[in-house]
């Protein structure tokens, strides 16, 4: 009896023991590796490193995995459009109000700390993707010397370099004082640096970068950067940083050896028919996507998706990023197809408020052809009864509350019924097409150069410049075609003046016949064309601000535009503290080291 | 021989210890009696039970077997004592054998509890270990067992919403980590971690215990230190000598919401009518016409909405007059009505019928033992078509054979559930949150019986909520699990028992729904898509353990051996796929290429493992003088080599006073026990695998069409996750000291805990500066959390003459959470995430965690003067006036600071019972104090935000230049700067609840002859509330949101964003046994 128990108590001794030392001595037991991820050493590797490179690109616009709403877009229609005088937020009261906060200039309003703090996670995102290709690439080529060849290498590290240059400017232009950071810093809480310690190493790696990019893009591929991107970036970075003559010299060289040209067409410029995408005109563009397999239609242009009109057009929705009166009313023409505003006469009345002299807000409703229009006003803004591209023409139907935001609806961003190039998939697929977005295009360059000419005095290759811009835009107006070749129909040139009457709008532009000599005109009608030029194209807050005319231009901006669209009553006035954006309080709190904070707040934030 | 040495080896050892109080006085031999000592109610035989010569220090112990023999005068007197036990006397008479039946104690419960791999006398436990009245606990009819613990527990939180088979949220004793803090669940000795218990049956319950401190958890030692529930379910009767016992409970009942938007949100189009031309007129604006028309005679439109081609007419205000009905169609030229006040809240909720059955068999023989049982619930949604349905089978045998026992216990089940159920966390996006978005003014239907909505301008971003619901009703999902283990058990004499046990989860959730075109909107879709989910997990459990039991005179001993090793792992795939090319034929919504275009597909999955070995020594003296001691080592698969393993000790001690021969005698107290326990516990419930850095790409995130081919993408990747190989376990050190009373013969019980809990290297993904890019940052072992607190309960049963009797008990607690340290040189983090661009929740050292955020409101702006100096940051007479906390003449995001608090000062549940005759009636309150609620519906229903409907009283509460003393600041459709996220939002948080209230009677067993005993009751739950909450529950359960290092939902306690509201509950059931 004792010795059965036993056994039994021995056999389950041995059991437990068994059982226990099996599991124990399986010391695989507890390794378990991450299931469903790439590790390090999976990527150590060209593709890796080419990977990694185009994850960089990937970051110029949104995604849903990025920061925060609208603030991610490539356009920065939330930053540089509608803050300006170019255009209100739309839609109506409530949807996405912190744009509303930073169109009236409530900077500092809870909400807000928000979109600030999106634009802030996606340019760094964008840096460290470009630094973390920066350091793959190191590894791959210590590790295997023979797997990337030397010009390619020098091609990805320049493409990198230009990015990470790219995303700081993007940062500097909000705040100014920012950190810059680079591929071996391991510190993420660097204090910022001063605005002009920003620019000098932004201008650093553009420098590396033209020296080891290639002179076309690497593999043929048009999305890519080459020495001659970076070369005209750094001189878009030198006029902000108001190194007039480097800029110059940069620029010159840039338009007189460059490959860069304008489109022959401004309605070639922003379009969806990939016969006209990544033209001579193109510097740096997002190069967006539909119907490639995703299925949310994220590689669309994301970050416009709200910007389309509403619900009575094809798109449906959502009304956001409405062009203002204001804007409107400054594509009027005089008699020589030239804007009033430049006239001294008309410096004021070209927006005369209603109740006054107010009939050019009146007058631009299709069929009212009191006053000549610049033909880029149609490819600019939807108007009720002109057609929208290839689309039929507006009607109130497509605007969602006009007594909030008024009548107009955005148009470069909409692709063109023709084209194809919409999304079949997603939340909006209406709302999402292939249309890319302008970082940065040579028109863009062309007229900071003509600054720069003014600045050094040469007001003649100015006014030439300008000129050029403006021939080019006599190419086509908005016509009532329905394919690529019929959407614009060409002006009729009779001497400096090119015109065209359609039943919705006579169309008219002229050339400065007369030579410019006095610098403060010459500068006047630089800016005046690149308004005209670049409107709705999220610049114009930035341009404003360079000038030093933001808070002049703004407070009277405001002051009429409200009579119109009474929601900017609620306005606070432009003040010395909008110089710069607020930086995201959230990333002052996380900047923590101790007791410090190593990111100090923009004054009077 | 060796029999021999092991009882001697383990006498001299225990001598040794208590050598001082070993000896008891002899006394003069008479006769020997003995005999065995059962409970009256349940027949079991008592081990334990204390037997003394009355009048004398001469006494025993029974043994397992509930023997007992000792010598006693032939004419003298026996006491029979035991806690949870009524104390009986006997006179011995001559008799050589007297059998004992004793009758349970009315305010403890179980004798032998199960605490950890072993059972225990209630009366031995020296932790914190509360068990469930479950009596009481089942008077609630809710699908969980765990939200039917709601008042039960001393200490414990239980949070769940009202819809249909939602999850529920428990808390042990506060909140310890930034992650995860569910309790760590036993079911029939396997380890679950996992909140969602729905799929277990409550009615399948036998006892559930609540393991509250370390020295009493820790033997669960890795997943511990939130705190142990263990569930028992019901067995077979094997050796009871009933040989079967078929038990039938049927019940139904009706639930409705306790209160609903419809009790304070404007139900009348033209009081909103002159909300909106204050909105406007106070703001400078023009008012909006097109709806109400003239503001000054506003009137409800004939049309909210016509086509413009079908507009034949329009009045003064452009408001459509006539419209030609035949230009309807659907989707494109929709035509709706103006409604003159619709209800929304009645439109989507309403009464829901409850439906329950259980049946089950039980029995055994002297070897064998059984229990089947079945189970179909089905519970009606409150909301428009959602329903939940569970039905479950459940298994359990066992057979002795010889010495060894082995055994299963399987449970089968099935939930369903329609039209998305669990509306715990939906924010605006929800049926809820669309409910108060509409306006009254906008119909139902259109004219043509379509849904309609808020398609015109001002009627804000309107999806109808009914509409919604409908929306939902093809989204089904079916969660199947297989649960349970085998054993064996080998006693092998000599006191120690072997069991193996191997227990397993498996289960497989699947989804499928569709959704339609919505074109009624003010932002309509027309598209159509379909979505189809499969997740499957594989949990498995064994554990193999040594248990030795020495009983020896006044001494004992119990030890416990073990080997444990889990395994977890899960996969899941989703697709989806748009545009339908028959979106109306049911039979057409499968994803594939000719049905619809756009396929998306994706799949993912997690594996972990755990190995353990524990040990678990419990001595006690003459059940006078306590000790034990644990030690647990836990390796953990989520950490590095090397930081694998963990090891948690505890120790418990207590001292019975009672037993003192200065209390031994008091007339008062039956037992009085004091304990102290200390022990540490683990935690490491992170996700899988983050230890290395993790890379990854998302076609729409880091792939570009880098060839500007406008319709490709190339592969892109970047970093997702920063991997940390030195994070290790979390430590939770806790220590609690506890009494535990009964008083007056057991009549009458008091138990307190006392108790501090300390975690350290907490485990954490200390969010990173933007600056450091989007990847996940990396987990490490930052951070202190402390809670201190106290538990109690205190019970009566008394009776008031020949069969009536009537019992009370209250139970409360109260703790403190303070975050004590961060990551180095963080003093803060924000909440995980934001509502509508603005942060309401901050986690600060010093204060609770979840603290809410913002600026401190002061009233209002009552004249310009008091307004201008903060007129740039947006100021004006009639606005919320806040505090310029930093003084730099603006109001800023950096004038926010802690403005209140989620956690409780105190909460606790009373329960009452009276019993006369066949008739019993119970009751149980529950109540929560000092807890306060951000109320996040002021976004919609006081600042209009979208233009949603709004409370009735702004109209009449609302400043103005004349009534300053106001609830609401002054109205204004351009104030922005209100609406900043305030102390304004924060409210009290404090309710009474009558959770239920039940009367039964049990019919004589001859009234139906073939029903040998039935019950029949009626109950309500939720029958009323007492609170100053605004809004419309203030019983909130916090959010499921799930951060990239977790689960994160006690960061967001106690914010309403709009839950789906408790259920008042009317039920009538009948239980009957034959």
């Amino acid at each position: 009896m004792n010795t059965r128990i036993r056994n039994r108590l021995l056999r389950g001794t041995a059991l437990v023991v068994l059982v226990a030392g099996v599991a124990y001595a399986c010391k695989d037991f507890l390794d378990v590796p991450p299931q469903g991820t790439l590790n390090e050493a999976t990527l150590a590797n060209k593709a890796g490193v080419e990977g990694s490179l185009l994850a960089a690109y990937r970051e110029m616009d949104c995604n849903y995995g990025s920061g925060g709403d609208w603030s991610c877009a490539a356009s920065n229609w939330v930053w540089g459009s509608v803050p300006s005088d170019d255009a209100h937020k739309g839609s109506n009261s409530g949807d996405q109000q912190p744009i509303y906060d930073f169109e009236t200039y409530q900077w500092g309003v809870g909400e807000a700390d928000a979109y600030l703090n999106g634009k802030w996670i996606t340019v760094y995102e964008g840096v460290v993707r470009a630094n973390a290709t920066l350091n793959l690439l190191d590894k791959v080529r210590a590790a295997s010397p023979g797997e990337i060849s030397d010009a390619h290498a020098n091609g990805i590290r320049g493409e990198a370099i230009f990015l990470r240059a790219h995303y700081h400017f993007e940062a500097y232009r909000m705040w100014g004082s920012v950190p810059y950071y680079r591929a071996t810093d391991t510190d993420f809480r660097k204090p910022n640096e001063a605005p002009s310690a920003v620019l000098a190493d932004i201008l650093v790696d553009l420098d590396s970068a033209i020296a080891l990019l290639p002179a076309t893009p690497r593999n043929g591929d048009k999305g890519r950067v080459t020495s001659w991107t970076a070369k005209a970036y750094k001189g878009r970075v030198q006029a902000y940083g108001g190194d007039w003559p480097g800029a110059l010299t940069t620029l010159r060289e840039v338009k007189a050896t460059g490959p860069f040209g304008l489109q022959d067409s401004f309605n070639h410029v922003w379009t969806g028919f990939t016969a006209y995408e990544n033209g001579p005109e193109t510097i740096l563009a997002y190069q967006a996507s539909v119907n490639d397999g995703e299925p949310n239609g994220e590689n669309s242009n994301f970050g416009e998706r709200l910007n389309f009109p509403y619900s009575g057009s094809h798109f449906g929705c959502c009304g956001f990023h409405q062009p203002t009166q204001n804007l409107v009313n400054f594509f009027a023409v005089n008699d020589s197809g030239l804007p009033p505003v430049i006239t001294a006469a008309d410096t004021t009345a070209w927006n005369a408020p209603c109740g006054g002299a107010c009939s050019r807000d009146t007058n631009f409703v299709a069929g009212d052809k009191t006053w000549a229009v610049d033909p880029r006003l149609d490819w600019t803004v939807g108007r009720f009864g002109v057609p929208y591209k290839d689309w039929p023409a507006p009607d109130p139907s497509w605007v969602r509350d006009a007594s909030y935001s008024g009548p107009y609806s955005p148009k470069k961003n909409a692709h063109e019924s023709a084209s194809g190039s919409e999304s079949a998939v997603g939340w909006v697929p209406t709302q999402t097409n292939g249309v890319n977005i302008h970082l940065f295009r040579y028109a863009d360059m062309l007229l900071i150069l003509a600054e720069a000419e003014v600045e050094a005095g040469v007001l003649e290759n100015a006014r030439a410049i300008v000129n050029q811009i403006r021939t080019r835009a006599a190419a086509a107006a908005q016509g009532p075609g329905t394919d690529a070749a019929s959407i614009g129909v060409p002006l009729t040139q009779a001497g400096s003046v090119y015109s065209l009457s359609e039943p919705w709008a006579d169309y008219k532009i002229g050339l400065y016949t007369t030579p410019w000599t006095d610098p403060a005109f010459a500068r006047h009608a630089v800016r005046v064309e690149r308004r005209l030029e670049l409107a709705m194209e999220g610049q114009r807050f930035f341009d404003l601000r360079r000038w030093g005319a933001a808070a002049q231009v703004l407070n009277d901006y405001v002051a009429i535009e409200k009579l119109r669209t009474p929601m900017l009553t609620g306005a606070v006035s432009f003040a010395a503290r909008h110089a710069w954006y607020p930086i995201p309080a959230i990333q002052i709190d996380l900047s923590r080291v101790g007791t410090e904070e190593r990111l100090v707040q923009n004054p009077g934030w | 021989m060796e029999k021999k040495t092991i009882r001697v080896l383990a006498t001299v050892g225990v001598s040794l210890l208590f050598a001082l109080t070993l000896y008891g006085t002899a006394q003069a031999q008479e006769t020997q009696v003995s005999g065995t000592v059962t409970s009256a109610a349940t027949g079991e035989k008592l081990w334990g039970v204390t037997v003394r010569v009355k009048g004398t220090r001469t006494q025993t112990v029974t043994d397992q077997q509930g023997k007992y023999a000792l010598e006693a005068p032939s004419d003298g007197v026996l006491t029979y004592t035991m806690i949870g036990f009524r104390g009986t006397e006997q006179s011995v008479g001559g008799r050589s054998t007297i059998d004992v039946a004793m009758e349970q104690s009315p305010t403890m419960l179980q004798e032998v509890v199960v605490t950890g791999y072993t059972s225990q006398r209630r009366a031995d436990i020296t932790g914190a270990v509360s068990s469930v009245n479950l009596d009481n606990a089942n008077k609630q009819t809710s699908a969980s067992v765990l939200q039917r613990l709601d008042g039960q527990v001393p200490g414990v939180t239980v949070e769940a919403g009202g819809s249909p088979a939602s999850r529920t949220t428990v808390r042990i004793r506060g909140i310890s980590s930034f992650q995860n803090n569910d309790p760590l669940y036993i079911v029939d000795g396997a380890p679950l971690q996992d909140t969602y218990l729905n799929w277990l049956n409550p009615d399948d319950i036998e006892s559930v215990e609540v393991l509250k401190d370390a020295s009493a958890a820790s033997i669960y030692g890795s997943r511990a230190s939130n705190g142990v529930i263990l569930i028992q379910t019901k067995r077979g009767g094997g050796g009871t000598g009933v040989a079967r016992r078929v038990t039938l409970d049927v019940r139904t009942g009706v639930a409705s919401p306790v209160k609903g938007y419809d009790s304070f949100l404007m139900l009348n189009s033209l009081d909103y009518a002159e909300y909106t031309r204050l909105e406007y007129e106070n703001a400078g604006l023009p008012v909006p016409t097109n709806i109400y028309g003239d503001p000054n005679n506003p009137t409800v439109p004939l049309y909210t909405y016509a086509d413009p081609s079908t507009i034949t007419s329009v009045d003064a205000w452009g408001r459509p007059a006539t419209v030609n009905d035949a230009g309807y169609s659907y989707p494109n030229a929709l035509i709706m009505p103006g409604s003159a006040g619709t209800n929304w809240w009645k439109a989507v909720f309403s009464p829901a019928l409850q439906r329950a059955a259980n049946l089950s068999v039980a029995g055994g023989g002297a070897d064998n033992a059984y229990l089947v049982s079945f189970n179909y619930l089905n519970q009606e949604g409150t909301a428009a078509f959602t329903r939940y349905q569970r039905g479950g089978v459940r298994v359990n045998t066992a057979f002795t054979l010889d010495r060894v026992r082995v055994g299963e216990n399987i449970s089968v089940s099935r939930e369903y559930n329609q039209g998305n159920v669990d509306y715990n966390n939906v924010a605006e996006g929800g049926i809820l949150g669309k409910n108060i978005v509409s306006q009254p003014v906008i119909p139902i239907y259109d004219i043509a019986g379509n849904y309609a909505g808020g398609k015109a301008t001002t009627l804000g971003n309107n999806n109808n909520p009914l509409r919604d619901a409908w929306a939902a009703k093809d989204n089904v999902g079916t969660n199947d699990r297989v649960f349970g283990n085998v054993f064996a058990t080998l006693d092998a004499s000599h006191g120690a028992t072997l069991t193996t046990r191997f227990g397993f989860n498996f289960g497989q959730n699947l989804g499928h729904g569709y959704s339609p075109i919505n074109p009624a909107v003010a932002e309509p879709t027309f598209n159509t898509s379909i979505y189809e989910n499969e997740y499957s997990f594989t949990q498995w459990t064994w554990s193999n353990t040594l248990n030795y039991v020495r009983s020896m005179d006044r001494h004992r001993l119990t030890l416990l051996l073990g080997q444990e090793a889990s395994k977890n792992s899960d996969r899941g795939a989703s697709a989806g796929c748009a545009s339908l090319v028959a979106p109306d034929l049911l039979s057409s919504r499968y994803i594939q290429d000719a049905l619809c275009s756009s396929k998306n597909v994706s799949s993912s999955g997690s594996a972990s493992a755990l190995l353990s070995f524990f040990g678990k020594v419990d001595y006690n003296f003459d059940d006078r003088y306590y000790l034990n001691a644990t030690v647990r080592r836990d390796g953990s698969s989520n950490f590095a080599l090397g930081n694998q393993w963990g090891t948690f000790p505890a120790i418990g001690a207590a001292w019975r006073l009672s037993r003192e021969s200065f209390l031994a005698n008091n007339s008062f107290i039956t037992n009085l026990m004091l304990r102290f326990g200390w022990g540490k516990t683990g935690n490491q419930q992170i996700p899988a695998g983050r230890v290395v850095a993790q890379f990854g790409g998302d076609k729409g995130a880091t792939f570009y069409d880098i060839g500007g081919t406008n319709t490709s993408v190339q592969t892109g990747y970047r970093q997702i996750a920063l991997g940390n190989p030195n994070m290790k376990w979390e430590e939770n050190r806790t220590i609690n000291g506890g009494m535990d009373l009964s008083f007056l013969d057991g009549r009458g019980s008091f138990t307190l805990d006392v108790y501090q809990r300390n975690t350290n290297d907490l485990l954490f993904d200390p969010r990173l500066p933007g600056t450091a890019g989007t990847a996940s940052p990396a987990i490490s072992n930052v951070g202190k959390m402390k809670n201190t607190g106290f538990d109690f309960s205190i019970g009566y049963q008394g009776s008031l003459g020949a069969g009536t009797s009537w019992s009370a008990s209250f139970n409360g607690g109260h703790y403190k959470n303070e975050i004590v340290e961060i990551a180095s040189g963080q003093n803060c983090f924000l909440g995980p995430a934001s509502l509508r661009q603005q942060d309401a929740v901050i986690n600060c050292v010093g204060d609770p965690i979840g603290s809410f955020y913002g600026l401190v409101a002061d009233g209002y702006y009552n004249s310009d003067a008091e307004a201008a100096p903060f007129a740039s940051s947006g100021a004006k007479v009639g606005r919320i006036r806040f505090m310029d906390l930093n003084g730099d003449g603006q109001i800023t995001n950096a004038d926010r600071t802690v403005i209140g608090s989620p956690h409780p000062d105190f909460s606790g549940g009373l329960n009452l019972g009276l019993r006369h005759g066949n008739w019993d009636l119970s009751a149980t309150v529950f109540g929560t104090f000092g807890n306060q609620i951000f109320n996040a519906q002021k976004y919609w229903y006081v600042f209009g935000y979208f233009a949603t409907n709004v409370r009735k009283d702004l109209l009449t509460d609302s400043w103005t230049p004349t009534h300053t003393n106001a609830k609401y600041p002054k109205i204004d459709v351009s104030d922005v700067y209100s609406r900043q996220f305030s102390s304004y939002w924060v409210e009290n948080g404090s309710y009474v609840r009558l959770r239920s209230l039940q009367i039964g009677y049990n019919l004589p067993p001859a009234l139906v002859r073939w029903i040998p005993a039935a019950r029949v009751y009626v109950q309500a739950e939720n029958l009323f509330t007492i609170t100053g909450y605004s809004g419309n529950d203030p019983a909130l359960p916090p959010p499921v949101v799930s951060g990239a290092a977790g689960d994160i939902r006690d960061q967001y306690r106690g914010v309403d964003q709009g839950t789906y509201p408790s259920n008042r509950t009317i039920t009538i059931g009948i239980t009957t046994t034959f």
